[in-house]
């Protein structure tokens, strides 16, 4: 079976009789003509009126997009972003409207490189807006620009950047490639404050989020829809753009990573040998250049646009589609590879603390009804985690490993005795704001994603990871795959059952 | 120091004059069938079909042998001297996109502007590959195929077709319909020939009409820069920057006419000269407003043209030198 | 008798400190330090007989100062400050005639050297002229040398015996064993640097103090910081894991590896980072590693009018002093001890200190092992190698009668 390692992959061996493998479903085929079906969309919206008669002179507009945490990996040019918004700014051009600002909903994410700002936008527009000053990144930190636009009847209060609230329509511009995220979420949590983020980011919100792919059965949504109310009353006038993918993850020399194992033909398996060997071979910082040099062949599946809860319930029709994998029961034990990437480190490092987060907190969280695991059981996860860390990127993600694991790995212990001293700390907010660095609280919000699956495992164990490092995030080392089978005999005995995870692509297993 | 070399080369010519002329004596006195014939008084010999400019046969240069020494041509040395006199920044592809990752990409009418003999070589290196491999361009019958070795060299390194330049003539546009429906993709220069003074020309229908009739999309191309490179009257190139933009597939519209068609082709054609220049948001504004500069240029005459595209030039790639500029300290 | 004694050798020397770059067994073998038998020393009274006694070595510690000489690293400025031949080894613990145990302070003041004491009841240390340290003394008897140790006319801790003035002995009782006894020469080190920091803590509330390295001295002065300048946080960045447990089991508040020192010290005082400076930082450090690059990051991490604290011995250090003038650091060398002046405003003898330290914190963990003088070439390799090697304090056993 293929497992992901971090920048590189190996194959394992798991029990025969039984084990069994939830291999994502073929891709769906993209649509022919984006560009139309778009134009197609923003002129035929649901439970909205065409978005030309909603662009007059004027007129206060702004259109936000998702940041650089989508797609994974990222898709070829043109990005359905640019797509988007260069229908919307035309339809806008048609109709004179002056004042457009673009803004990266990033919340507190680290802000994005100009590259990849035109990376995602296109050249066009990025030449156009940037040096006038009209495309920029939402700031979390700046308080002159963040206004409350309310408070839910739970106590929650919304606040979110002044100039989306003024503004007289709101274009969203979603590329919905996992059911987490679009709908409501995507104001609530992109273009809001630390304040506002902390009423659902957080331990007790994220354990009783079961899962983060089904809407209707996470805390955390629960809470994203109670704001997405006082946004309706009280908020601008939003047009939302939704748009799925397909699951073509893998350009030419990498496609045969998406196949079944059983699929593979004499030139595949040489293949698979010459990349694994070549890698090997080479530093683990070129191998991360190569990885992350990886632009993948996403194809559009759907696009619909207008009022914002309508639209998502649609999303996410085509969203399960792609994803929705049919599974009977659960098991004693979870395999799962992790890759060289997650939402939290686009072109960078994936350090300790983001293993744990995209094994328990990711791929942990992709199912509907049960986890694929049972409670109590097992999960072992194959990276080499090493104890590295991108001081441009994840600053306090460095001195969140020093400092707050080795004294706990509870993330309720940790958010009442740490995340407020983190949260507020100078240098991580003057590096968010002028720097490239995630806020300073970030590393807390990546650990309490995990928290459903730290509850949920009886043990965690890693493969090939670097044993100290391994055991501060409070998880057990092993050196192979059967060492792991025969640590986690303790806890499941000497025959248990075995799921394994055949990611990426993404998939989303529904669990009987 | 002329004049002796002169003398020398004289010397020699009359020694081989005399060489030939011994060698030919015996045949003197023969005539005819080992001389040209005279015509008799009386008959009226009939001009014989030129086989040249609009007639002249280019079939034999997309045989395979021809389509291989004009792969390696233009994928070797033109794509070079491409690159080193124009030094091009080429935007605006990801509009074909969609077009280009189709399983069976459809050709593809690109129409340029055109302001140099660059153009083509500059167009036949910017063109994404699955066009690129089978890429037919129509050239003016009276400029590249009046001469023999003009014809071979165009039909040869550029996969050139001949076409009348003011009147589409039938036979032209049967040719190049039938290419298409072959599946090549064609260059053609709505403006028929190269800017005489800088300015834009009126665009032809050309393209337009061969849309109609093929189905394939017309994509306007905006050059920017060729034309202080190596326009019209220049002697020789002087290399320089230049800007090539493509803009988004065009198909004419149900009922729509070629003249209609051909007009929406030109005004698209004046907003990218207007993106390439300034930015995109700013034209497509400028466009919505009916304020796109016009490429024809003002309405004057004489001078003040040639100003007026001083200051249009400045704006663009056109000439700028590689060398880096001089930065004055400022001492005010 | 048959000791290790150290003969001026600049050939030789020269050929150790080169040697140190390969290995330290190298440098052991071919340095100047050697076994051999030598002349007994005569008693270095001479018209001040009185008071000196032939105190018999038990055990002797190696420390960096005798390492950085045997390795020819010790810088030009010892030379008039030490005589030639000399027997090295100043932490020791011995016994009299009379069966009576002491521990050493070495260091030769001026009741030793029969010159009147600078004050009422001052330590061999003390004084503000040093003059004495230099000179002849005792009617040439006693010849010039910092401490015994350094001195041809003692003798040294790596001989079966050498020759002590009374000012210099510490009598202790059966209670603390000799493990113990070895290290208080140190802690007295490492409790003088920590007590330096005071001065700079004054008034201030929730003081952080860091610490760089955590080998004998770092510990000591961990030791020392913990229990004489209570209130202060005190932050160590030891590079080894075995480092790390002793400082974190001496009681230091946060104890992180030594690279992450300066991060460590930021998340408790705050602050950003500008040029890879701390833009505030630590009120004090105690540099007790000493080479080049420590001197440098302790400067980094401490804050504008701060102290700095060097424990460690440097030796030629190369440095840009801007930070220094434009952040008004003081730097302050921290030399042996002597009459210390605590918190509270009493005086205390920096030894007295050493011993009740010793025996609150049990000492005698730092003691990692023990060489006979015969082994010395391993001796000296394990000390000079001690932190990669899961070892704090090394020293030579002559318990069992080596001759």
């Amino acid at each position: 079976m293929l497992f992901w390692r971090g920048e590189n992959f190996s194959l394992e061996r798991l029990p025969a009789d039984r084990s069994r493998v939830i291999y994502p479903p073929e891709p769906l085929a993209g649509i022919e003509d984006p560009e139309g079906a778009i134009r197609n969309a923003l002129l035929n919206p649901m439970d909205a009126d065409p978005l030309p008669t909603l662009l007059k002179p004027g007129m206060k507009l702004t259109i936000c997009f998702d940041d650089a945490s989508l797609s994974l990996p990222k898709m070829r040019r043109p990005d359905t972003r640019q797509r988007i918004i260069e229908a919307v700014l035309e339809m806008a051009a048609e109709a004179g409207v002056d004042d457009v600002h673009l803004i990266a909903a990033l919340g507190l994410h680290r802000r994005m490189h100009d590259y990849e700002l035109k990376h995602v936008l296109g050249d066009r527009i990025f030449d156009a807006f940037h040096p006038r000053g009209t495309l920029y990144q939402h700031d979390a930190e700046d308080y002159d620009n963040l206004t409350v636009i309310g408070e839910t009847e739970e106590g929650e209060v919304l606040e979110i950047n002044k100039r989306v609230a003024e503004s007289d329509l709101v274009v969203y511009a979603n590329v919905n490639q996992v059911a987490m995220d679009g709908g409501w979420k995507s104001i609530t949590t992109g273009v809001a404050s630390y304040r506002c983020l902390s009423f659902h980011h957080n331990p007790k919100t994220l354990q009783n989020t079961r899962s983060l792919m089904d809407r209707h059965h996470s805390a955390l949504h629960k809470s994203l829809w109670r704001m997405g109310e006082v946004l309706r009353e009280s908020g601008p006038q939003i047009f939302t753009v939704e748009t799925t993918l397909n699951t073509n993850t893998f350009p030419k020399p990498f496609d045969f990573l998406a196949k079944r194992e059983w699929e593979w033909n004499a030139k595949d398996r040489a293949t698979y040998l010459a990349t694994q060997k070549s890698l090997s071979a080479m530093p683990v910082k070129a191998r991360r250049k190569i990885m992350h040099s990886i632009e993948s062949p996403y194809e559009m599946t759907s696009v619909q646009a207008g009022f914002t809860p309508t639209v998502h319930e649609e999303t996410l029709q085509h969203v399960y589609a792609q994803h929705l994998v049919e599974v009977e029961g659960q098991t004693d034990i979870l395999t799962m590879g992790i890759p060289y990437i997650c939402p939290y480190n686009p072109e960078g490092v994936m350090n300790p603390i983001l293993v744990m987060c995209m094994g328990l907190g990711y791929l942990f969280n992709m199912y509907r009804g049960k986890p694929l695991v049972r409670e109590g059981g097992v999960i072992i996860m194959t990276h080499p985690t090493y104890r590295d860390f991108n001081p441009v990127h994840h600053p306090s993600y460095i001195d969140f490993f020093e400092e707050v694991l080795t004294d706990t790995t509870d993330p309720a212990v940790m958010s009442e005795k740490w995340e407020k001293k983190y949260a507020e700390d100078e240098w991580y907010r003057h590096l968010y704001r002028t720097g490239n660095a995630y806020h300073g609280v970030h590393p807390f919000y990546a650990w309490y994603w995990g928290a459903h699956g730290q509850q949920h495992a009886g043990k965690v164990i890693i493969v090939g990871g670097d044993a100290p490092t391994v055991r501060r995030l409070g998880f057990t080392p092993a050196s192979t795959m059967n060492d792991a089978f025969e640590i986690a005999s303790d806890v499941v005995g000497r025959a248990p059952t075995v799921t394994h995870l055949h990611v990426p692509s993404v998939l989303v297993a529904d669990v009987k | 120091m002329a004049n002796p070399y002169m003398k020398r080369a004289q010397k020699l010519a009359g020694k081989a004059e005399s060489a030939v002329r011994q060698a030919t004596t015996p045949l003197r006195n023969f005539g005819f069938p080992f001389r040209a014939p005279t015509v008799p008084r009386g008959v009226e010999v009939p001009p014989e079909a030129s086989g040249l400019g609009a007639h002249y046969n280019t079939d034999w240069a997309r045989r395979p042998l021809a389509s291989s020494i004009r792969g390696v041509i233009t994928e070797g040395p033109m794509r070079l001297a491409a690159r080193i006199l124009t030094n091009p920044e080429v935007t605006g592809v990801d509009r074909l996109a969609s077009l280009q990752r189709l399983e069976t990409p459809p050709p593809v009418i690109f129409a340029p502007t055109h302001h140099s003999h660059l153009d083509t070589g500059l167009m036949i290196r910017s063109i994404p590959l699955v066009w690129r491999r089978d890429l037919v361009v129509a050239a003016a019958a009276d400029y590249f195929f009046n001469k023999k070795w003009k014809a071979i060299i165009s039909a040869l390194a550029l996969n050139a077709v001949p076409i009348d330049r003011e009147v589409t003539g039938r036979k032209s546009s049967d040719m190049l319909v039938k290419l298409m429906d072959k599946g090549s993709s064609l260059i053609i220069y709505p403006e028929g020939g190269r800017s005489p003074d800088g300015w834009g020309q009126d665009f032809k229908g050309g393209a337009a009409y061969l849309s109609s009739k093929t189905g394939a999309p017309v994509v306007p191309v905006f050059i920017d820069g060729t034309g202080s490179i190596f326009g019209k009257g220049m002697k020789r190139p002087k290399p320089g920057s230049t800007k090539v933009v493509f803009g988004a597939p065009m198909w004419p519209e149900e009922g729509e006419s070629t003249r209609r068609f051909n007009a929406r082709i030109e005004a698209e054609a004046t907003v990218l000269g207007d993106e390439a220049l300034t930015d995109y948001w700013s034209a497509r504004s400028r466009a919505a407003r009916g304020e796109s500069p016009s490429l024809t240029g003002p309405e004057h005459t004489s001078w003040r043209r040639d100003w007026d595209l001083a200051d249009r030039r400045k704006l663009g790639a056109a000439g700028k030198r590689r060398r880096a500029k001089r930065s004055w300290p400022d001492l005010g | 008798m048959r000791a290790l004694q150290v003969r001026r050798n600049v050939a030789k020397l020269g050929m150790a400190r080169i040697a140190s770059a390969v290995s330290p067994t190298m440098a052991a073998k071919m340095g100047p330090l050697d076994l051999r038998t030598i002349d007994d020393p005569s008693c270095p009274g001479g018209t001040n007989a009185t008071g000196w006694h032939q105190v018999k070595t038990r055990l002797a510690g190696i420390c960096g100062s005798d390492i950085s000489l045997v390795e020819g690293h010790a810088s030009t400025y010892f030379e008039d400050w030490v005589s030639f031949p000399f027997v090295p080894g100043h932490e020791v613990v011995g016994e009299l005639e009379s069966g009576q145990r002491v521990i050493l302070e070495p260091v030769l003041g001026h009741a030793a050297r029969g010159l009147p004491l600078p004050f009422e009841g001052a330590s061999p240390a003390d004084g503000d002229d040093y003059a004495h340290l230099a000179m002849d003394s005792n009617g040439g008897a006693l010849e010039a040398g910092i401490q015994t140790g350094f001195c041809c006319s003692t003798g040294g801790g790596w001989a079966p015996w050498f020759w002590a003035h009374e000012s210099q002995l510490h009598h202790i009782d059966g209670s603390m064993p000799d493990e113990r006894a070895v290290l208080v020469e140190p802690l007295a080190g490492g409790i003088h640097a920590a007590l330096l920091s005071l001065p700079s803590l004054a008034g201030i509330e929730n003081p952080v103090v860091a610490v760089l390295g955590a080998g004998t001295m770092g510990l000591a002065a961990i030791a020392g910081l913990k229990r004489y300048v209570p209130e202060a946080r005190i932050v160590v960045g030891a590079r080894y894991s075995h480092q790390q447990a002793f400082a974190k089991a001496l009681g230091a508040d946060v104890v992180v590896p030594d690279s992450q020192l300066q991060s460590a010290v930021r998340r408790q005082v705050g602050g950003m980072v500008v040029g890879g400076q701390l833009t505030s930082g630590a009120h004090v450090t105690i540099d007790a590693v000493g080479s080049n690059s420590s001197v440098v990051d302790a400067l980094a991490m401490t804050k504008p009018r701060g102290r700095v604290v060097l424990l460690g011995m440097p030796a030629d250090v190369t440095l840009d002093l801007t930070g220094l003038w434009h952040r008004e650091t003081e730097l302050k060398g921290a030399y042996t001890y002597g009459t210390e002046t605590l918190a509270d405003g009493s005086t205390a003898k920096t030894f007295d200190l050493a011993v009740d330290t010793a025996n609150h914190f049990e000492a005698e963990r730092l003691l990692s092992a023990t060489y006979t003088l015969a082994d010395h070439v391993d001796a000296i390799a394990h000390a000079a190698t001690a932190g990669r090697r899961g070892a704090v304090k090394i020293a030579f056993d002559l318990r069992t009668g080596d001759s």
